[in-house]
């Protein structure tokens, strides 16, 4: 399943959140696979770990969604990869996800809070 | 949505780009890595490791990411099918098998179907045909009755039930004037018979309702097939005059071929009234039937009923000897096909036998084959595969082998259908049309699917149900056989059954026409030649002239070289029911108005008996009387006679033509002749009674010229005698009345010869079922059989033993098709004649034909098992 090297346990994304979260990754301009890997994890202080083997899958989904689009390019370091960027599409989908997260996470923080 | 495009639009560009690409990525993606350990400086060959063992199975993650782009359930069928064609290309002798046999299965099964479906279930191409009704009258014992004029305008004026109706019948009327005389026939239609078929002229106009009436001008519409063979398709044809029976009669119009209403075919249409002319007898007869259209929403029966209170009313305002009658309505497509219903029903379900027999053969081959390959199913399951995917995948399989049966099935219905319709007799409606539509296809399909379904289920479950720990342990072939072999001795049984049935069906059906053909039809049938005429009434009108012009042609005929007799008769042996009416029997207590009984009534001449070698068992045969009021002669036939007087002579007893509540004149009997197959050939004598030509002369007779030699040779001659008599007259039909016979006897003969061959089909099926079984059962148990062999059972025992365990499955099959066969008899009553269905010697002979069938298919295993060797055999397992 995962290539967890580390013992500390890392968190497992949920249904979905993976492929916003890949969005949300692009919103600050074209990226590669492992560049958006990096960026999740150091954005999630290290919390997620991105497993190659669900990346790549859903990067093809928003490709056949047409939120993003890929385009051969060479990197800064002279590298060959593929760059990722959101279409317009993809940012509509983005702020859509983006608010109904909010306020998924606001309900369930309540109710916890309640129960708490 | 538009992910599936983006699918379906990769899908079209080819999947090798990208997976390409994806690699591509990947690698970059692994290089990405190895940058990032190798600049926080760990060494390279470290790094490479590190980074390969991080980012993971790079082949995996490719193909996950692939399998995106895909349509799983599709790509597991496609591999299940591409599976199954490497098994097909394994065993190729097996996929033979199966598929021969399924093409024969579904091909004789979409063959007879696509004669049904043009035959029975097509609609008719009218307008609204589903409401498309022939009406007639019936009275309490027959139903059927032409239409009397009167009643028709009552039922056309008064009915609130139908849209519109129209009458018809057909007359045969003597063209002259163009090329030599001849006979046609023409259809006598009132003027909506047209409008009810939706049939518009392709030239001119069709009848007006003011040409429709006695005394008008004779006009006539052509049916085009006529105009186009007989008068060269004339477009300048309207206006012209057509002498038919002597009348001119002017072409005001040209209808399409296609109205194809009247079964024989008509060359053209009159106007029924005005050739019927006026009418004040509301119980006159005119063999008029009628077309009609009922109104949406109403159904036949309500319709009846409304004409059913017309005839009650009119019983009481104008009473007569038909107040009894009613109303008969039949829907169109049935009256058009009702005589071939029962027999083409009969063939579907015999061909639907023979289907279902293949596909036990199939499923019992396929089973055996499962059995066979029960460890690579274990190991498949061994190794993950789910018990649905494999149950799915072995589906799969049979369904690939059904459809390449269906394929060819298809194509062998099609050379089947088209054979048939070329062969089929005449008597068939709309045969000669028969072909494949999208129905037929859709019946292939579907019979594919669930012969597919149906000979890949038990293998599946039994798949499903498989014991991987001892199919994994146990390599004996042996062990896995045992599993399978009840149910495939089940299907064998089963199949020995149904091929009972049909040769029992077939039994029947063959014995009833040979009976048909050898039995004695009451004449002498050989060195006969029938001559049938019909005097043109404009020529002939009365009866001195009919009677002159047929005594002269005998007196000619009899002088022809070779000639020893010659006699005519009205209606022919086997020539059907050409008239029958009521008649009493004087010093009988008067019957009923509703029991007035019924007799054939025929015409013939003093030397028609002798001619035709009918005996005469009483009195004598008729005297050249001379015309009424010299007392009037009948002679009657056995059955009559036997009927009325069973224990006294029946000459000179006197009977009463049309019974007591008609006008008729009365007849003394003065002979009883012979029966005759009167209704056809093996059919069963029916109350016929002769009345003499010379005394009422009729026009259209058949003259049986008997002679020593050849028949045939003496035709032109015969042709040459009739047409120095009269110059215009056409000749019917000149014909052996030996072929008269059997073509009456070509549709029983069509289904006869269709269902031996099914028959035949089944049996060769059920052998090759019981061949298989037998042979594999040998095979798995050849350990078995050397061994009792080395403990010292004779070569006798081991063929017994062998022999009883197929023998025993072929006699409870036999047992169940004896019962099935007594239960389908009630079937197969309809296309009998003269006998009963169920009989016990034919069937007893066909499970004899069956059961030694199934011992011949035992006899090559069995005696395999005998050769077996013993020594060998052990030391090799």
């Amino acid at each position: 399943m995962s290539t967890v090297d580390d013992p500390r346990e890392r968190l497992e994304f949920l249904q979905g959140t993976l492929e916003v979260l890949i969005l949300r990754s692009l919103q600050l301009g074209p990226n590669h696979a492992y560049g958006i890997t990096r960026f999740l994890e150091q954005q999630s202080g290290d919390e997620f770990m991105v497993d190659n083997g669900s990346l790549y899958p859903a990067l093809q989904r928003l490709l056949q969604r047409e939120w993003i689009a890929a385009q051969w390019k060479t990197s800064p370091n002279g590298r060959r990869a593929k760059y990722y960027r959101l279409t317009a599409a993809g940012r509509k989908q983005l702020e859509a996800a983006a608010s109904r997260w909010r306020r998924f996470v606001a309900a369930m923080g309540r109710v916890l809070a309640a129960e708490g | 949505m538009r992910a599936l495009w983006s699918k379906l639009r990769r899908f079209a560009a080819g999947r090798r780009s990208l997976a390409d690409d994806l690699e591509a990525e990947i690698s970059a993606h692994l290089e990405f890595e190895i940058d990032e350990r190798v600049a926080r400086g760990m060494p390279p060959d470290e790094a490479r490791a590190s980074a390969r063992c991080h980012v993971g199975n790079l082949t995996g993650i490719a193909e996950r990411a692939r399998d995106t782009w895909t349509f799983p359930p599709l790509e597991s069928f496609a591999l299940d099918v591409r599976y199954g064609l490497r098994g097909i290309r394994r065993s190729p002798g097996f996929a033979l098998v199966v598929v021969a046999t399924l093409a024969l299965g579904i091909g004789a099964t979409t063959a007879i179907f696509s004669v049904v479906n043009t035959v029975l279930l097509r609609p008719l191409p009218y307008p609204a045909a589903e409401r498309l009704v022939g009406l007639s009258e019936s009275d309490p014992r027959a139903e059927g009755i032409s239409v009397t004029w009167l009643n028709y305008q009552h039922w056309r004026n008064e009915n609130h039930s139908f849209e519109d109706m129209a009458g018809f019948r057909t007359v045969q009327l003597t063209l002259t004037g163009r090329g030599d005389p001849a006979l046609t026939r023409a259809g006598l239609v009132t003027c909506g018979f047209f409008g009810l078929l939706g049939a518009h002229p392709l030239l001119g106009r069709t009848f007006s309702e003011p040409e429709d009436q006695p005394g008008a001008a004779p006009t006539v519409v052509l049916d085009s097939r006529f105009w186009a063979s007989k008068l060269g398709a004339d477009p300048g044809i309207l206006g012209a005059a057509l002498a038919l029976d002597g009348t001119p009669y002017t072409v005001i119009g040209v209808m399409p071929p296609e109205l194809r209403f009247f079964g024989r075919g008509i060359d053209y249409y009159l106007p029924l009234h005005r050739f019927e002319g006026a009418v004040t007898d509301r119980s006159r007869h005119g063999s008029m039937r009628l077309l009609a259209r009922l109104k949406p929403q109403v159904t036949l029966s309500a319709a009846i009923t409304d004409l059913d209170g017309i005839m009650r009313r009119l019983a009481e305002s104008d009473p007569g000897p038909e107040s009894q009658h009613r109303a008969h309505g039949v829907f169109l497509t049935e009256a058009m096909t009702g005589d071939t219903r029962p027999a083409l029903l009969v063939l579907l379900a015999a061909a639907a036998l023979v289907l279902m027999i293949a596909c036990a053969n199939v499923a019992s081959v396929v089973l055996a084959r499962a059995t066979a390959r029960g460890r690579e199913i274990a190991i498949r399951a061994a190794i993950g595969a789910g018990r649905r995917r494999l149950v799915r995948q072995l589906l799969t399989e049979s369904l690939l082998l059904a459809a390449i049966g269906g394929a060819a099935g298809s194509l062998l219905a099609q050379w089947g259908s088209r054979t048939l319709a070329a062969m089929g007799p005449r008597a068939i409606p709309r045969l000669a049309e028969t072909s494949f539509d999208a129905r037929v296809l859709l019946f292939a399909l579907a019979v594919t699917v669930l012969t597919g379904l149906f000979t890949g289920i038990a293998p599946a479950l039994a798949a499903g149900r498989l014991d991987l720990v001892s199919a994994l342990k146990n390599s004996s072939r042996a062990a896995a056989g045992r599993a399978g072999h009840r149910s495939r001795g089940m299907l064998v049984a089963a199949e020995v059954a149904l091929t009972l049935v049909l040769a029992f069906a077939a039994g029947m059906l063959l014995r009833n026409l040979i009976a048909a053909q050898t039995g004695d039809p009451g004449f002498l049938p050989e060195h006969l030649l029938a001559l049938e005429l019909m005097l043109p009434p404009a020529s002939y009108r009365s009866p001195q002239a009919i009677a002159g012009f047929y005594d002269t042609l005998e007196q000619n005929l009899r002088t022809l070289p070779g000639v020893t007799a010659v006699g005519a008769v009205n209606c022919p042996p086997s020539g059907g029911d050409c008239g029958d009416w009521f008649y009493s029997v004087l010093d009988r207590p008067a019957p009923s108005p509703s029991e007035v009984p019924i007799a054939l009534f025929n015409n013939a001449d003093r030397d028609y008996f002798s001619t035709m070698h009918i005996p005469l068992r009483e009195g004598r045969a008729f005297r050249d009387t001379g015309r009424p009021p010299a007392p009037l002669a009948a002679i009657v036939n056995e059955t009559f006679a036997r009927k009325w007087w069973p224990r006294q002579s029946a000459i000179g007893q006197r009977i009463k033509f049309g019974g007591p509540y008609r006008g008729g004149p009365v007849y003394e009997i003065a002979g009883v002749a012979g029966d005759v197959s009167q209704m056809g050939l093996g059919t069963e004598a029916y109350p016929e009674v002769y009345l003499p030509f010379s005394q009422s002369p009729d026009r259209s007779m058949v003259v049986m010229i008997r002679s020593a030699g050849d028949t045939a040779v003496l035709a032109p001659a015969v042709r040459g005698r009739v047409a120095a008599l009269d110059r215009n007259l056409p000749v019917v039909s000149l014909e052996p009345f030996t072929r008269v016979l059997a073509a009456s006897l070509s549709q029983r003969r069509f289904s006869t010869l269709l269902l031996a061959l099914f028959a035949g089909l089944a049996m060769l099926l059920a052998a090759i079922g019981i061949y298989g079984l037998l042979n594999y059962w040998v095979r798995v148990r050849e350990d078995e059989i050397a061994i009792r062999m080395a403990l010292g059972a004779p070569p006798r025992s081991i063929l017994g033993w062998t022999a009883w365990q197929a023998l025993r499955l072929s006699l409870a099959g036999a047992a169940a098709g004896v019962m099935g066969s007594w239960a389908a008899a009630r079937w197969l009553g309809s296309l009998l004649f003269g006998v009963a269905a169920r009989d016990f010697a034919t069937l007893a002979a066909a499970a004899l034909v069956v059961v030694f069938t199934a011992v011949l298919a035992t006899a090559i295993p069995a005696w395999h098992a005998t050769r077996v060797d013993a020594a060998q055999q052990l030391h090799h397992s």
